[in-house]
């Protein structure tokens, strides 16, 4: 099946100079874990992840342990994630960022997000502007939710 | 793409009663609920006509979610930035019996101004993709009155052309943007202008003076199963059957569907007005929101009474 019939086709998204601040507080109230970065225009240009703002406050741990895991302390958090929250998107975002065409098979997607690690990417038109994004728990739900082929 | 703009919508639930009446306590037979708000509605009736659309706003709490989830699932692109508080619930009662619709409304969740910073910058991003935009309904509290008027004039400059659909002071600084097409609510005209709006002459005379401020299109009730349309080709009364009629809840949105559906097939003006007459009309013949299918609407087409008014 091709993506775009069982992607999200919702269009939340920050660009390079939303605050940090800003990026957190969509992502809590949307549910999400990630948010893509797009220009005026709304060309993806980039994706910013929770991890991506967690390893902004606590740049040594992250590296060190592979993961934001093991926070040792939340003060110490809590501290940095302030002092970051009026900094922009642009500086910790992932520029090379995974997307796919909603004319991709399931199958390419969920392999492709399973091998990188990744919870959802963007989709996008073939001028790169932004259609949606498909996440780990679509797939699943629509594996779980396809009848058996006889 | 076509943009719909719902600034409060709602969770709609309809309840069908007999014999409904103030102060006493009904079991329905039938509840429907379903996400609504005038450009919602409009997303959801253009979706099963087969035209794609983009609809924006704001969403909150669980009914912001329930809505959400239910547009994902018709596979409507969506756009909203969610705020704290509560998306609003309208509740309908329809009472097949009497034949009398009651509606009960919320007024929906504080928008706070950083909301409406996303909202507009969110928005203007958009403009960059849209090819018509339509706006409607009420506005929750904490949004500018004037909101229309200034979304119309930002598109505007993109060349977009608009279609709003409201009542009270945020119609009148619309009117005053020049929406391309407007509907127009005749009890706040009449308020308006000071005139009563019950005669025929009385709504030309009032609703004319709109194309001045370069509204194309301007439609507006008249006795409940009629529209008057002010065209660019002339004043219409178009008039639907009311016999076959079993809710009026959501038909405006069904005839603003109609009225973009036949722009985008460049229908002729007659054509236009009948097409879109005939989706309110399919619209209220059951209790479900939207449309059975194109062939029922189409089949309306040739019912509903048009005349030409000199």
């Amino acid at each position: 099946m091709r993506i775009g019939e069982l992607m999200d086709r919702d269009l939340t998204s920050v660009t390079e100079n939303t605050t940090l601040r800003e990026a957190i507080e969509i992502l809590s109230q949307h549910n999400l874990t990630g948010l893509p970065v797009v220009d005026e225009t709304g060309i993806l240009v980039g994706f910013i992840s929770e991890k991506d703002i967690i390893k902004a406050s606590l740049p040594g741990y992250c590296d060190y342990l592979s993961g934001a895991a093991f926070i040792p302390d939340f003060n110490q958090l809590s501290e940095k994630l302030r002092q970051k929250g009026n900094e922009f998107v642009g500086k910790y975002m992932t520029r090379k960022v995974i997307a796919f065409s909603e004319d991709d098979s399931d199958l390419h997607v969920a392999l492709s997000l399973i091998q990188k690690g990744l919870k959802m990417a963007p989709v996008v038109r073939k001028d790169g502007s932004l259609l949606g994004f498909v996440s780990r728990a679509h797939l699943i739900e629509y594996i779980m939710r396809e009848e058996p082929q006889e | 793409m076509i943009v719909t703009v719902t600034l409060n919508p709602a969770v709609d639930e309809e309840f069908v009663v007999s014999e409904f009446r103030p102060g006493g306590w009904f079991r329905s037979r039938n509840a429907i609920r379903t996400p609504g708000g005038k450009g919602i509605n409009v997303s959801m009736m253009l979706g099963q006509l087969g035209y794609e659309s983009a609809a924006m706003g704001f969403l909150a709490g669980f009914n912001g979610a329930y809505i959400r989830d239910a547009l994902r699932r018709e596979r409507l692109t969506t756009n909203f930035v969610h705020v704290k508080g509560e998306t609003r619930t309208n509740v309908y009662i329809i009472d097949e019996t009497g034949h009398v619709e009651t509606g009960l409304s919320e007024p929906g969740p504080y928008i706070p101004e950083e909301a409406y910073d996303r909202f507009l910058r969110n928005f203007e991003r958009m403009l960059q993709r849209t090819r018509l935009l339509v706006l409607g309904g009420s506005l929750p509290p904490g949004i500018p009155q004037d909101v229309y008027g200034v979304l119309i004039r930002m598109a505007k400059e993109f060349n977009i052309p608009t279609i709003v659909d409201a009542a009270g002071p945020s119609l009148q600084s619309a009117l005053e943007a020049g929406p391309t097409i407007a509907k127009i609510d005749h009890r706040f005209m009449s308020r308006m202008s000071g005139i009563s709006l019950t005669s025929l002459d009385n709504i030309i005379e009032v609703v004319s003076k709109l194309h001045d401020q370069g509204v194309e299109w301007a439609v507006t009730s008249y006795h409940v199963y009629g529209d008057v349309f002010f065209t660019p080709q002339g004043i219409y009364l178009a008039v639907s059957d009311r016999r076959s009629i079993l809710s009026l809840f959501a038909t405006a949105d069904a005839l603003i569907t109609g009225l973009i559906v036949g722009g985008e097939e460049r229908m002729a003006v007659e054509d236009r007005i009948r097409f879109a007459m005939a989706c309110a009309w399919e619209d209220a013949m059951h209790v479900e929101k939207g449309f059975t299918s194109r062939e029922a609407i189409e089949a309306l087409m040739p019912r509903v009474q048009l005349e030409r008014l000199e």
